[in-house]
């Protein structure tokens, strides 16, 4: 039997199928300060779109080019102010063609 | 420079010409139902979108209710964008390895004037949206409104843009901008902070499979469709599961209450992967190429957890009100969107006409809502939320419902059967359910249904 | 001055269907790409420079007047779209170029394109255009700017040089989307142009190009001689040329450029190369 772990296409081929119209102003800001202090990290585990990373130093790395736009990551922080997240500019972000 | 956020803050401006009548925030069905009622009644309605073309930004979990389009476009069936009619639907509460399917059939919803359809949601809201244009709309799309406008007393005069010289006024502003509704929460609409308790997380791969491999896996034909909403397969995460089929993709999915998504150190899409491998759905899929990946957040609080729907020169509908039904069996949200938006644009349209577009002058709509099923049905399911997301259905239950029918059908010969009595006390003893809390919750179940 | 910005309809996300290679394309993701919209952007510029009228046309079908609305609301003072075939058409660009010229109410004094289209466009449609107008090219450019009555342009070349030039009008530019982005539009511009009239022009139809049949590429046979040798293990030793006396190579460390030279041409001549 094939091992598990390839059942599954990898997340960045699954990801690969959107269409992300990249904005050069980044949408969300992480103020990895807030997120040193923070012991659940709840956005690592809950962002579909897997953006959130935590480094060895305690912080917070953050892409914001494959976002959903859900808006999960700051209803779910505990960080009092740590993600500061807002629609993309217009005509920019994610593009469903299904949905 | 503000940006459209949970921070947004208004502007006060003071009072100049009304550049339109009314401007509807969002062009989901809400703002497309809001704004073809506002141009049908003959003012000048301007439709803002931040995506590229509407429908770009949205998603949603399974079947479109459309029945409410017959008092927007005449033979609806005939020109909306379908992928399939749902002429089958299946509710399915399974454990990892064991699954309880109750599965309805019915060729009445084949065929005029239908029940529910399989959609895109890129097609159908431009599809939508079109609509609102030909009847003398003005959609704007690739804009973002970044925040509100208001005069001194207050009430809402207007919308702020991304786009340069960017500022909009107009008599009414109909805020469907969606489940994380900024413009709600900047005028004071909300009531507590406990927003992430009422929304879920809807996560969803489009497989691509082939027309016929669809058709006899799932045992249809033509343009029939299947709709499947699954308990107990998002791994102790409030929560469910769908499948349903387009016309040559299906879709497959989990929605995750949010609360336990932070809680649980488990991914989205690992749940997913394990809805896919489960035995009772790994055969339906098999060989879909994935086509899409998606996620959006979904208003599921219900009743409990709307906003004010009225402000002085502003009206909520949709997502943006929570106006999602997400009560076990009954999943609807597209159709309480496009009938609430059809509503808050007839209240619209009418205060302008009337040159009262305060609170009370918008007051028509609540009474609208009220009367028809927009609110009835969440008033009447209120409790229904609470109760699918409890610890015990979404934990115990499923268990222990599998665990009876196993024991049921269950030949232990040469020992007896046992009694249907003694199953109930093993099942619930073995998923850990008091007798109490089953009744309760078959109590307020049951109330809820009245 | 009229100042032209000549911009592809074409599907910036097409799908491919990996078994049978059909193209599908959808409207809605269909649009200028990064480079027609930098083409876009220099050529409101140059209008705005030389204070004359910037003009976007496209050949396509209706579903293109939304690239064109966008142009108006960004300050195109006028658009045309020439009637034309939504999917593409096999042609090297001379059609496109002699529709797009038809299509034009006046003479043009710059024409601004991008590099090349995404539909498996050559990019020489450009060139076409100059052609036919008689007029100087300038194509690949990264730079582009209005100067003192002129243009001044900097062309990427390889090995990371670069062209520099200066011309004037009547010019033909096709620009890399570097460094440029168009402007965002103002909202009062963007509503106007949402009912916007967007005049047709019927040039004519695009004429398919006949292209021959492709046929895999075969190289010619070149005939061995078979190793002579009367054992099989002599043959086998004579294909490898494991005991054939060769020349070793020489390692050589001349001291002087002028005794490398010297040796270079020794090499030649006892090879029979030079005389």
């Amino acid at each position: 039997m094939t091992d598990r772990r390839y059942a599954e296409a990898a997340f960045e081929d699954v990801m690969s199928t959107v269409e992300f119209r990249v904005a050069e102003r980044p949408h969300i800001t992480v103020d990895t300060d807030v997120c040193r202090s923070c012991t659940t990290k709840a956005c690592v585990h809950a962002c579909p779109a897997d953006l959130f990373v935590p480094t060895s130093e305690g912080g917070i790395l953050f892409n914001y080019e494959q976002c959903f736009e859900c808006g999960t990551c700051y209803q779910v922080c505990d960080g009092e102010g740590a993600i500061s997240w807002s629609y993309p500019d217009g005509g920019y972000g994610v593009v469903f063609k299904r949905g | 420079m503000t940006y459209a956020g949970p921070g947004s803050l208004s502007t006060v401006v003071d009072e100049t010409t009304k550049t339109f009548d009314v401007i509807v925030v969002g062009a989901g069905p809400a703002g497309s139902a809001a704004a073809l009622e506002v141009a049908r009644a003959g003012h000048s309605v301007a439709l803002v979108e931040r995506g590229p073309f509407p429908g770009a930004k949205n998603v949603y979990g399974g079947v479109v209710y459309g029945r409410i389009l017959d008092e927007l476009v005449p033979r609806w069936w005939e020109h909306m964008p379908v992928q399939r009619w749902v002429t089958r639907r299946s509710t399915m509460v399974m454990t990892p390895t064991q699954a309880l399917t109750v599965d309805f059939r019915t060729q009445d919803w084949g065929k005029p004037p239908y029940n529910g359809a399989t959609a895109h949601r890129a097609d159908l809201d431009s599809w939508l949206a079109e609509q609102a244009v030909e009847a003398g709309a003005v959609l704007v799309p690739s804009t973002v409104v970044t925040s509100l406008l208001r005069d001194r007393t207050g009430a809402v005069v207007g919308v702020r843009t991304d786009r340069p010289d960017g500022d909009l006024t107009a008599g009414v502003v109909i805020a469907c901008d969606g489940v994380n509704s900024f413009l709600a929460k900047e005028a004071g609409m909300y009531k507590t902070g406990h927003e992430a308790e009422h929304l879920t997380l809807g996560v969803k791969q489009t497989l691509a499979l082939p027309r016929q491999t669809i058709e006899d896996r799932f045992a249809i034909s033509g343009r029939d469709g299947v709709d499947i909403e699954m308990l107990g397969c998002t791994g102790g995460i409030p929560g469910g599961g769908f499948l349903y089929t387009n016309l040559d993709s299906v879709s497959i999915g989990v929605v995750l209450a949010l609360t336990g998504v932070s809680k649980a150190k488990t991914r989205p899409e690992d749940l997913i992967a394990e809805l896919k491998r489960h035995p009772a759905i790994a055969p339906l899929i098999k060989g879909g190429e994935q086509i899409e990946y998606s996620a959006h957040l979904i208003p599921e609080g219900g009743y409990h957890a709307m906003p004010e729907l009225i402000g002085d020169g502003m009206l909520v509908a949709g997502d943006a009100a929570a106006m999602c039904l997400a009560a076990g069996i009954w999943l609807e949200g597209v159709n309480f969107a496009i009938g609430a938006g059809m509503y808050a644009g007839r209240a619209a349209a009418a205060a302008v006409k009337s040159g009262d577009v305060s609170k009370t002058g918008l007051a028509g709509y609540r009474t609208m809502l009220e009367r028809s099923f927009v609110l009835t049905d969440h008033r009447k399911l209120r409790d229904f939320p609470g109760l699918v997301l409890s610890d015990r259905m979404q934990q115990r239950y499923p268990g222990l419902v599998c665990d009876l029918v196993q024991g049921m059908f269950q030949v232990d010969n040469p020992l007896p059967k046992p009694g249907l009595r003694k199953l109930l006390r093993r099942a619930t003893r073995d998923n850990g359910v008091r007798l109490r809390d089953l009744l309760r919750d078959g109590w307020t179940g049951m109330r809820g249904l009245r | 001055m009229l100042i032209v910005a000549a911009l592809r309809w074409s599907d910036q996300r097409a799908a491919v269907d990996p078994l049978t290679g059909e193209v599908r394309t959808d409207a809605r993701t269909s649009g200028a790409s990064a480079a027609d919209r930098a083409a876009l952007e220099h050529a409101l510029r140059i209008a705005e420079a030389f204070d004359g009228r910037c003009l976007a046309m496209t050949v396509g079908p209706v579903e293109a007047e939304e690239m064109l609305r966008e142009a108006l609301s960004v300050g195109a003072h006028e658009v045309v779209r020439v009637e034309g075939p939504a999917a593409t058409v096999t042609e090297d660009g001379s059609e496109t170029a002699r529709l797009l010229l038809d299509g034009l109410p006046d003479r043009p004094d710059v024409i601004v394109c991008g590099d090349h289209s995404a539909d498996r466009g050559t990019g020489a449609t450009p060139a076409f255009l100059a052609q036919r107008l008689g007029a100087c090219q300038a194509l690949g450019l990264i730079e582009l700017e209005a100067v003192d009555g002129g243009l001044r342009a900097v062309r990427r070349l390889d090995g990371g040089r670069r062209e520099r030039l200066v011309f004037g009008a009547p010019a033909v530019c096709s620009v890399e989307p570097a460094g440029t982005t168009l402007r965002r539009a103002p909202l009062p511009a963007t509503i106007a142009a949402r009912t916007a009239r967007i005049p047709v022009a019927h040039a004519g139809s695009l004429r398919y190009l006949r292209a021959g049949t492709a046929k895999a590429f075969r190289p010619r046979p070149r005939a061995l001689p078979a190793p002579v040798g009367s054992e099989p293990h002599q043959r086998m030793l004579a294909l490898t040329g494991a005991l054939i006396e060769r020349t070793p190579p020489a390692l050589l460390r001349p001291a002087t450029v002028e005794e490398a030279a010297r040796e270079l041409l020794d090499y030649l001549r006892r090879h029979g190369y030079t005389p």
